[in-house]
């Protein structure tokens, strides 16, 4: 089976913090090749010493990343990105300041080629309550909300604490469950934005279900599973500069993991992904579905709230389950009593 | 220095001064004067040519919004409801009944075996719309008859969605599994779970489009496609033409000059800009639009540029202002934010452009007239003729704003037959559906008015468009707003003046009278005299552009 490149779209208002997101991860990719397709490169800042070439729609970056502008077809950027998907490890859309991310979401869905990682919609703190008291706007919020697996709250330093609590108020009635991360200038923790900083499955110990691991999920050496798939030397050990000064992802995440020995049933498996515990950022893994001697195995990948279960061949699979929550927020019993 | 005068039945002319004529006098490819053959002869020389002698003549028909792409779509195969006239002047009869559809495809995939085209090539179609179905879904049931092995695709008339037969759901690896609301699935019956061959919005579609690649709609522009155009505009009459959104690549460029440079093409094409999506930042966007300019000849003019608010009615993608969709569907959405819009239209504004603004539901209407009276504050400019495009909601006290502001409108007339049924019954109700396209009202408050065809969203045929805003009727018999009717002398100015107005050409083309381009719509038929109720009926014989004779194809 041909690797499937997981696909994170960016949505939100013009002025919400997706370039500033996108150069953020872009300057923290880790090794992470990512190609990256923005609607304009006017906005976009990449620092003139990460840029290896730029031939008018593309602009190659020196960590392995690219950038393409989509022009005006989506599908044919995305096209000629899926034509050399062994060269990235992940595909970053940008979707335009009014559209709805779901839309373009759905082909992460759809295409065998493609796995949906996640969408990630910011918002600026300092403008979203005067936004949505807009009849003309609030409807296409809502809906940008709606389709978010993370909300990140940009440009919080903007404002005063009082206003993004009311912020955060305003959009937990909106999307219920759905994470929040207050951020300035859109620094995320990798982590949040991919599941590619997450273990791989086979990268799990290799015994023990709910083998607990307090990962600092990009500075560890967990990150080696990404590695050997795309042959990139500097994987390893690059402690975000950024996101280190305060920030320890040991300290705010936690991951779990389980090697399942058990067959599942389909059924409760979609259930699972339909209702997942709260507290769940992330999940992924290979899991034995149907008869124990003819197993049907099924990809399980979670972001935020999209469940997604595929059929992939069963060659040389071990069941693996890898979570990430953040710390002290993972509900880690109800995942060992599923999983296990 | 020649001169040529054609005798005609009648001549009419557009200017007031001298509304018909016998006789017309050409020079240089424009027109020397108009009267009776002795004021022309006092010109001196000339040539009699009496090949018009039986036609009635009238200046060359201008459409203000359509899309080149007219002519490229039969690159593909018709599946329409409504009959419709293909580039060689074939009219394929509409198909009503999915036996029909089946048919045809039937034919087309024997046509494409027999000239040797591989089982693998996909059969691309176009047209096909269920709106008109009355509920009966097509499904690979009925494709899989036509061809079992060849892939079939069905682009549907809306651009949201797609049929597939069981040979292009394999290809691309469309199966039970997939979890994309997109990718419809038979409910029930053997197949139950199974993918119907539906395929619903983007990401669905995206699945066939990777397959087939560019062919189809996502097919560059080619010089066949213009030349299909130029023929079609012929057979309708038109000289005049705006391709109404267009990148303007270097290649586009290219083909367009490769095409239009050659007298041998018998239409004018003014392209318009895409300023929305965010190809280019706008002021590199007005830069390139203003450094196309000088190369603009007779046959090819730059300088439009287009800009997008909404989506459409019939998708239930159109901004709405209160009540909203009388069906309960929620507001459509923004191809381009109010804010972003007001930037952007700023900037290609005070780089001295005409901006073509698409709105269709009323709130983008609105919002574009509040945006560009505060632009017009900050940056007054005389005889901008900014023009709303499709302002199909628009209404009298929206019209009298415009005419303050000196806005124009090029009303999208053909929808009130194409879809007058669905606005009434589903979109908006009686009381907006009414008022669509209030062409009465448009012209009441002063604001110049062209109408049009967004072919191919519709087919291209100014006629047929006059007649839709002469006649108000719906194909279940509706009068949709008596007092928003044009009488004919307004309509037939609506389709030559009036659009010429909107494409500021109008010291140019748009009537017969001295001075002007001899541009000529040549009519078999007077549309002065037919009943209005047959308006669309009026036969074209073919055209002239810039003194150049094109007689129409036919089959």
């Amino acid at each position: 089976m041909t690797k499937r490149l997981p696909l994170t779209v960016i949505g939100g208002f013009l002025g919400s913090g997706k370039t500033s997101l996108l150069n953020h991860w872009l300057r923290n990719a880790n090794g992470q090749r990512l190609a990256v397709l923005v609607n304009d490169f006017g906005s976009l800042n990449i620092d003139a010493d990460l840029i290896q070439s730029n031939a008018g729609d593309t602009i190659e970056l020196t960590n392995g990343c690219v950038c393409c502008q989509i022009s005006d077809d989506l599908s044919l950027a995305l096209i000629k990105i899926l034509d050399s998907a062994e060269l990235f490890s992940a595909v970053v859309v940008e979707a335009s300041g009014v559209s709805d991310p779901w839309r373009i979401a759905q082909i992460g869905r759809a295409d065998p080629g493609l796995l949906l990682d996640g969408v990630v919609v910011t918002v600026n703190a300092d403008s979203f309550l005067a936004q949505m008291a807009d009849p003309m706007l609030s409807d296409t919020l809502v809906r940008q909300l709606k389709a978010a697996s993370l909300v990140v709250l940009n440009h919080c330093d903007l404002t005063t604490p009082d206003t993004v609590q009311q912020v955060r108020e305003k959009i937990a009635r909106i999307v219920d469950t759905t994470p929040m991360f207050e951020a300035r200038h859109a620094e995320v923790p990798l982590p949040m934005l991919t599941g590619l900083s997450l273990p791989a499955h086979d990268a799990l110990p290799a015994q023990a279900a709910a083998a607990d691991c307090t990962c600092e999920a990009e500075d560890h050496p967990h990150s080696h599973a990404h590695s050997h798939s795309h042959g990139h030397g500097h994987a390893h050990g690059h402690a975000d500069p950024e996101l280190g000064a305060g920030l320890s992802h040991g300290d705010i995440f936690e991951t779990w993991s389980s090697r399942p020995t058990r067959i599942f049933s389909l059924a409760d498996l979609k259930d699972r992904m339909k209702t997942p515990p709260s507290g769940l950022l992330r999940l992924k893994g290979f899991v034995p579905t149907g008869l124990p001697d003819q197993p049907v195995w099924y990809e399980i990948q979670f972001a935020g709230k999209y469940g997604s279960l595929r059929v992939t061949p069963s060659a040389s699979l071990k069941a693996g389950v890898v979570a990430i929550g953040l710390s002290g927020q993972l509900p880690r019993k109800l995942l060992a009593d599923f999983f296990a | 220095m020649t001169t040529v005068v054609y005798p005609a039945r009648k001549i009419i002319t557009m200017n007031p001064m001298q509304a018909e004529a016998t006789h017309v006098a050409v020079r240089d490819g424009r027109v020397l004067g108009v009267g009776d053959l002795a004021e022309l002869a006092s010109w001196g020389p000339y040539t009699l040519d009496e090949r018009f002698k039986d036609k009635v003549l009238m200046p060359g028909l201008i459409e203000g919004h359509c899309h080149l792409k007219e002519g490229s779509m039969w690159d593909m195969h018709y599946l329409g409801w409504f009959d419709r006239r293909d580039p060689l002047g074939k009219v394929w009869a509409g198909l009503r009944s999915m036996d029909a559809v089946v048919e045809r495809l039937t034919q087309v995939d024997a046509n494409m075996t027999a000239q040797g085209k591989p089982a693998t090539e996909p059969l691309l179609a176009w047209g096909f719309d269920p709106i008109y179905f009355g509920g009966e879904r097509m499904t690979v049931d009925h494709l899989d008859r036509a061809s079992a092995t060849r892939p079939i695709v069905i682009a549907h008339a809306n651009g949201h969605l797609m049929n597939v037969n069981s040979a292009m759901l394999k290809l691309a690896e469309i199966t039970a599994e997939n979890e994309v609301e997109g990718v419809v699935k038979f409910k029930g019956g053997a197949q139950s779970g199974e993918p119907t061959g539906e395929l619903q919005e983007p990401a669905a579609m995206f699945l066939v489009i990777r397959k087939i690649g560019t062919a189809g709609l996502l097919a560059p522009m080619t010089e066949a496609g213009v030349a299909s155009f130029a023929a079609l505009a012929c057979m309708q009459g038109v000289t005049t033409a705006t391709d109404l959104v267009n990148k303007l690549t270097p290649h586009d460029c290219t083909v367009l000059e490769n095409v239009l440079t050659n007298d041998a093409c018998s239409v004018r094409i003014l392209p318009a800009f895409q300023a929305f999506h965010g190809t280019h930042g706008a002021a590199l966007g007005a830069e390139h639009v203003n450094s196309l300019m000088p190369r603009n000849s007779d046959r090819l003019r730059y300088g439009l540029v287009k800009m997008m608010l909404d989506g459409s009615i019939q998708g239930f993608s159109s901004r709405m202002r209160w009540p909203g969709h009388f069906n309960g569907e929620p507001n459509g959405i923004w191809v381009t934010s109010p804010e972003q819009f007001e930037a952007d239209f700023e900037t290609y504004h005070r780089a001295g452009l005409q901006i073509h603004t698409h709105t269709n539901g009323d709130e983008a209407s609105e919002v574009a007239i509040n945006a560009i009276e505060r632009i017009l504050a900050r940056a007054p400019r005389a005889d901008h003729r900014h023009t709303l495009q499709h302002g199909q909601m628009i209404d009298a006290p929206m019209f009298r704003r415009m005419a303050s502001l000196g806005l124009c409108a090029n009303l999208f007339a053909n929808h009130l037959w194409y879809w007058g049924d669905q606005h009434y019954e589903m979109t908006m109700g009686p009381d907006r559906a009414n008022r669509l396209d209030a062409c009465g009202s448009a012209l009441a408050a002063g604001v110049p008015l062209a109408i049009h065809s967004d072919a191919p969203v519709t087919p291209l045929g100014p006629i047929f468009t006059a007649w839709c805003a002469v006649n108000r009727i719906t194909p279940k018999g509706r009068l949709l707003g008596e007092s928003e009717r044009l009488s004919v002398p307004q309509a037939l100015h609506a389709i030559t003046l009036g659009a010429a107005w909107t494409l500021k050409l109008d010291h140019e083309i748009g009537s017969i009278e001295c001075g002007k381009r001899a541009d000529f719509c040549v009519l078999e038929d007077d549309p002065l005299t037919v009943d209005p109720a047959l308006l669309k009926d009026v036969r074209v014989w073919g055209t002239v552009l810039s003194g150049r004779v094109f007689e129409a194809r036919k089959v």
